[in-house]
Formats: structure tokens, sequence, C-alpha cells
């Protein structure tokens, strides 16, 4: 029997095959398909255009609304119009418009619509959220209209790395620590060579990580390129899958024979928190080499800290504290579901007595700075995904990136600051 | 399919250095953040920013040849003008996403072909087969083969991208490759 790797695993059981091998090209049958706010009316026009009027499957198809949830121009007013009608059009499946779902990287794992063992394409590269919840999601770019015509897409069954996490974090030290620490690594060649169209597949002691922790380590390597990231379901994340599923899933793991383009690990027994310096996800210090420096941005949230436990430890942070007079600091939960937990355990009345200014459910300032932006110059400390200059706001603007607790913390002393010594 | 589809080049050699970036070093950065995906838009700006009227001194059959990290990342807009203008591009190495976006364009495109830029310099008369990899260079006599395109990917080429083969698929209810 061939050993196959998680990803070769799921690719084959989705198209159909025994078994596949890196640089095969197959054509997976996906669980479903989701499409966010910002890219609808390109496809919509550009099916259009070629008289494709009905979808594959539009069933299957899932629209969100998470990138630009509450509009800030007539612009943003008009597309999201264009999005209501063109789902009415289509007839798609599953319409989570603004206020219903909220961060699709997040809010499907968390309600059990994405499930272990899953397969779906979608047009944007945060999709590899999926691997938190041992699924995969694939980005197809501007071909999601392929996916939305055809029902599916060629895939090339890409490579995997193995990465082994020895150890148990240190209390304080957060998941995303790791990723930002993962990334650096990377950047210096000191686990593996290239991330670019690999899966990173996580094995050891994960038993460790909750499914925000495991999101939060979907992020970093995303950043680096990487097109899949897995960890293995643990029995918690299985219990999790099975007390929401409405259909039946069926967990997906590497067989022991596997082969992987290359094998690394990593211990995280003595780790620091880590700090991306500007420039990219990469960057990663200690924060101790940071530690002091003047912020006067921030904001949790994303898809690499948007889950609930991400909430409630900037939560614990900020409890019966307030942020510095000069810093504004964002919070962008990662689904409505997350929010009214966070109205009905008291998370909110401690955001907004700590002088945080609650976003609404959905990527937040990441997404092109459509909301909360940093202007020119400005230090900012946060979970967003990346770094990169310019990611929200002015390319001169100076972006650190942090755990939720060293954001939080952060923004009460006005400095980078490591939450342990508050 | 479209038989005709000519998948042998014969034309000049273009060379490129490596990591040459798709903002600045194929189109300048404004037509890709201008969301430009008109051929007739981009093709006065292909190189613009290294090497300026370009598109007036190309012909169809030249042969684009690159260093490792071509275009580095998904972006489409370079591969649109060159696969307008009659270009074919061989590279050291791409991103996945930046080759997959070629293909997406209809572009005449092999990547990881191993020391190619060491086998010519700009204005050899280079002759290149797509379909089964084989490069010759006339200048020189170098005759080497290179990974060409998976057969699967070929009709996507052939019928000029994503667009031109949905087009296709829909005209044919769907008879194409992997419907």
């Amino acid at each position: 029997m061939t050993q196959l790797t998680a990803v070769e695993k799921v690719l084959a059981l989705k198209s159909g095959k025994t078994a596949v091998r890196p640089g095969d090209v197959v054509y997976p049958n996906p669980d479903f398909i989701m499409i966010h706010d910002g890219v609808v009316m390109g496809a919509k026009r550009e099916l259009d255009q070629l008289g494709i009027n009905r979808l594959a499957t539009p069933d299957k198809v899932v629209m969100v609304t998470d990138h630009d949830v509450i509009y800030g121009s007539a612009r943003a007013a008009e597309r999201g119009a264009f999005n209501r009608a063109a789902a009415q059009a289509w007839g798609v499946g599953q319409f989570f418009d603004v206020g219903r779902g909220g961060h699709g990287h997040i809010f499907p794992m968390e309600c059990g619509m994405l499930l272990p063992g899953m397969f779906y394409f979608d047009n944007d590269r945060h999709a590899t959220n999926a691997g938190a919840i041992g699924a995969f999601g694939f980005r197809m770019g501007t071909e999601i209209s392929r996916v939305l015509a055809t029902g599916t897409n060629w895939v090339m069954v890409p490579k995997s790395v193995k990465l082994t996490i020895r150890g148990r974090l240190p209390p304080g030290v957060h998941a995303r620590d790791v990723g930002f620490r993962i990334a650096a690594l990377i950047e210096a060649g000191a686990l593996t060579e290239d991330l670019d169209y690999r899966v990173l597949e996580y094995a050891g002691d994960l038993d460790q990580f909750s499914l925000a922790a495991r999101a939060a380590l979907c992020s970093s390597p995303t950043e680096m390129r990487a097109y899949g990231v897995f960890l293995p379901p643990s029995a918690a994340i299985l219990d999790h899958a099975r007390a929401r599923a409405k259909v039946p899933f069926a967990p997906v793991y590497a067989d022991p024979g596997a082969q992987y383009e290359a094998l690394c690990e990593i211990d995280v027994s003595a780790l620091e928190p880590q700090v991306a310096t500007p420039g990219g996800v990469h960057n990663a210090v200690d924060l101790s080499q940071v530690a002091g420096t003047r912020v006067s941005h921030a904001f949790i949230g994303s898809c690499g800290s948007g889950m609930w436990d991400d909430m409630a430890q900037a939560g614990a942070v900020l409890k019966g504290r307030r942020i510095a007079p000069q810093v504004r600091l964002f919070i962008a939960p990662g689904s409505e579901a997350s929010l009214k937990r966070m109205a009905s355990e008291g998370l909110l009345q401690t955001f907004i007595e700590a002088g945080a200014v609650m976003l609404p459910p959905g990527c937040g300032p990441c997404n092109d700075a459509v909301i909360g932006p940093v202007h020119s110059g400005e230090v900012s400390i946060s979970t967003a995904a990346n770094n990169n200059a310019g990611r929200f706001g002015a390319r001169d603007a100076q972006l650190y990136l942090g755990s939720p607790a060293t954001v939080a913390a952060s923004a009460i002393a006005g400095a980078i600051t490591d939450a342990r010594n508050l | 399919m479209v038989s005709e589809f000519q998948w042998q080049l014969a034309g000049r050699c273009y060379k490129l250095g490596h990591n040459v970036p798709h903002p600045g070093g194929v189109v300048p950065n404004r037509i890709i953040v201008g969301r430009h995906f008109d051929a007739r838009d981009i093709i006065p700006h292909l190189f613009e920013e290294t090497d300026p009227g370009f598109h007036t001194r190309c012909r169809p059959g030249d042969i684009i040849v690159t260093g490792r990290n071509f275009g580095m990342g998904p972006k489409m807009n370079g591969y649109i003008a060159m696969q307008a203008l009659g270009l074919g591009l061989i590279c050291e190495s791409m991103p996945f996403l930046a080759w997959r976006a070629a293909i997406g364009c209809g572009l005449r495109v092999m990547t990881d072909c191993v020391n190619v830029s060491e086998m010519c310099e700009s204005g050899d008369e280079l002759e290149v087969d797509f379909r089964n990899g084989f490069f010759i260079n006339r200048t020189r006599d170098i005759r080497r083969e290179y990974p060409p395109l998976p057969d699967s990917l070929l009709e996507v080429v052939e019928l000029g991208g994503n667009a031109g083969w949905l087009k296709h698929w829909h005209e044919t209810q769907g008879t194409a490759t992997g419907s």
C-alpha cells in the first residue's frame, strides 16, 4: 500500500484515486467553495461576460462578507449591494453577509462547517487555516471563477515538509510566538530551504495546542509561502468537531511511511515571546530585544489570532487595566459567535473599560486598511497576518507583530511589553 | 483542441537575472495596483522601468529567459502582455503561483530549466518547443531538454488561458478535461 502524507491522502480521496504523488495534476471534488466579498464582483463579471450565469454546484458555494464589513465608502456599499444581488442570482447555498458569520477562515471551524478530512477551494490564500482542524483549503485566486463555473479546477499535488514540535510551551508563550520563530528559522534556512507551494505538516507534541493555537500555527508558514498547513487532529479537536458536525466526516492522518521533501524539528520548551519587526513575519526576535519601543496603534484579531482563546488571552491581560492615552486599540473577533460569548462572559466589558475599540467580526485593519489604518510614521503592534510594508495603511509606518497577550500588554504600556512582566 | 496552436517558438533571447519582481521588474507597480488586465493597456509598460520601449523592439517568437525566482508572486499583468505579444518565457525557477498565473494567462512558459540563463545571452537565436521541453540555442549550438508543461495543462495554454478555457468549456457544454 502506498504511504501518503496528509495532503496526498485528502487529494487522492477527493479525486477518486487510491494514491497521488507530488506533481500529479488532479481535479478534486470539494466539500465546499468559499468566496469572499472582495472578489465576488470580479468573478461575477468575468462569468457574465462569458455568458455563464449558472454555477456548477451553487449549493456548495459559501459567500462570506469579512473583508469590508462596515462600508466606509460609497464604493464599498455599492460592492455590498452587488454581492447580495450576485448571491441571489447564483443561488448560493450559504451567504454569510454582514453580521452573519464573521471571518471566513475562522467561523467555519468554530461552528462545525469545516471538519477534519475535508477539502475546499477558496479564492484567498489564508484558507490554509483549515489545517487547524485537520482539513485543507486551497487558494485559487481569480481562478475561483473556473471552480464556480465547473465545480473544480486543476490542482498540482504539493510536496510536503514535516515539522516536529518538541517540548511544552512555557506559560505566557503563545502558539503565535512559535509561528514567528518558525518563520525566522525558515528565512535563515535553518529548518527547510523553501516553503513555496509546500504543505507544512506538523507532528510531535501537538496535544497542548487548542483549535485557536492551531490556527495561529497555520499563520506564519502561510506568509512564508506554504500552500497548505496541516495539524493531525487531536482527541480534543475531534471532540470539538463531533459536537458540532451536521454531516459525517472522516479525519485523515499521514501514513507512517509517507515521503516528505524535508524533515525538521523545533524545540519550544525554552521559547521566549517573539515580536516580528517591520517587514515580514520572518523578522522575528525575542521580545526583550525590542521591549520599550513606543507604539500608538494596536490591533487584535485576523485569521492568525481571531478565535475565542485569542480574545480571552488578550482580555486576561486587559482586565482591570486601561490602555495608554496615546494608543488606539482595535479588537476584531473572528466570529459573531465569539462576539456573543464575549458579551455574555464579560469580556466585552473588559475591552471597553480598557479603552479598546470594538470592530465587527471579520478581517479588521488586516484587509487593505479599509478600517483602522495607520498613518505615515506611526508605530503599530498587532496580531495581523503579516507586517509587510503597507499591510494596513502608510507604507512607511512601522508594523510590529506579537501574540494577543503581547499586543494587549503593549497597548497598556504604550510600548512593546512582555505580558509576563505586567 | 486547437490543433494549429504553435508550441514551438523561434526568436531572439531576452535575458534577465535572478529575483526579478513582478512590480517594478516586469511592469510598474501602478499597473498592478491599478488592476489593469487588458493587454493593450499593459503592453506599453512591459519592462518599462528597466528597458523603456521594449514592446517596440520585441517580435513575436522572442523568448524571455530568466534566472531563479522570476515574478516573485501570483501577479498576472506582465504575463498578459507577454502572451499578447507572442513571446515565450523560460525560467530557472518561478514561485509556483507565478507559474500558475502565467499558465492562466495562456503564456507559453517553462520553469525549473536549471542553469538555462548560462546557455544564452540576449540576442542569441533560440528555438524552444514548450510542449516537449526542447531548447536549442542556434547561435551557440547548444541543445538542452527541460521539463515541459504537464500534458493535462497544455489545453489551458492552447485555449488562451483561464478565460479562453472557460469560454471553450461553456461553448462545448463542459466537455473539456476536468469538468
